[in-house]
């Protein structure tokens, strides 16, 4: 099996997990814990083995790399900082 | 394909690819950074309004993604990653002039890459018999807005698949230059990697 294969086969298999506990697991922290992680992995996955960003000009990999951080970590904000976000986010 | 037809003069904006072991080198060629790093940008915002309707409604992004399939959302993402899968092989094949390869794959990733579409027409005529339209709530409006604008790209990134492929069957790419058909690669993937955000979004967290 080569390279690609494995790659997609993990996108595969962590797609299904993601579907099976997110019908199977209540909402909450190791829900957010997991979608963040899995949005961060995957994304990280295709911009690096699909798009081989290892192997690409820096400033256009961080790029790709600063956008599959910050969102992740907005999921992590929103869920844990809401009313700080709602706050942030009210126009008075 | 590989010899039935006499390659077509590149285009004078074409540069020849660079080698992969360039760590300098910019897939595919710089105009689809500009289209895909625009293409960020926007999403990025979008994303930025689902976190501010989210904030704001914190009950309806709890129980908003009850009533959507999350089979459909699972199919989409099946595709999309399959599809992108093939692009990757077609790329590889190409490197090594095999372009006969290169347009099979290609053919194989529109195939699949049409399949989101059709998943989301029947998903969408689901929604409506079941109440689930754009006035069902916060939810529902951000959840159409987001996922139709990414349909849309998903269009552009088709159209780009069915031009590669035309020019992969007529000989044009070639080992030494194929930065068209890295080109739609690289933006094919870029909708791979905004989905795989809107999908959890919307089908999977609460």
């Amino acid at each position: 099996m080569g390279h690609a294969e494995k790659i997609w086969l993990l996108l595969i298999g962590l797609t299904l997990a993601g579907a099976w506990f997110a019908e199977t697991g209540n909402p909450g922290w190791p829900l957010t814990f997991i979608v963040a992680g899995l949005i961060g992995f995957k994304g990280r996955m295709v911009i690096d083995h699909y798009m081989e960003m290892t192997r690409a000009n820096a400033r256009i990999r961080h790029v790709l790399y600063t956008f599959n951080t910050i969102i992740p970590l907005l999921v992590i904000f929103s869920h844990g900082w809401g009313d700080l976000f709602r706050r942030l986010t009210t126009l008075n | 394909m590989d010899t039935m037809n006499t390659p077509v003069t590149e285009p004078i904006y074409a540069q020849p690819s660079a080698s992969v072991d360039d760590h300098s080198r910019v897939p595919g060629n710089s105009g689809i950074w500009v289209g895909i790093f625009c293409v960020l940008v926007e999403f990025f915002l979008l994303f930025i309004v689902y976190f501010v309707a989210k904030a704001h409604h914190p009950e309806a992004f709890e129980t908003g993604p009850d009533k959507l399939v999350t089979l459909a959302g699972v199919i989409i993402t099946l595709l999309l990653l399959t599809s992108g899968y093939c692009m990757v092989k077609a790329v590889e094949s190409i490197r090594k002039d095999a372009a006969t390869k290169a347009f099979r794959w290609v053919i194989l990733a529109f195939i699949l890459g049409c399949g989101y579409p059709l998943v989301k027409y029947f998903e969408i005529q689901w929604n409506m018999a079941h109440g689930v339209d754009t006035k069902a709530g916060i939810f529902y409006t951000v959840y159409y807005y987001l996922t139709l604008n990414h349909l849309v790209h998903v269009f552009w990134g088709l159209l780009g698949l069915g031009w590669v492929a035309v020019r992969t069957h007529r000989g044009i790419y070639t080992a030494k230059d194929y930065s068209g058909l890295e080109a739609a690669a690289v933006y094919w993937h870029t909708t791979d990697v905004i989905w795989l955000a809107i999908f959890p979004f919307f089908y999977i967290l609460r």
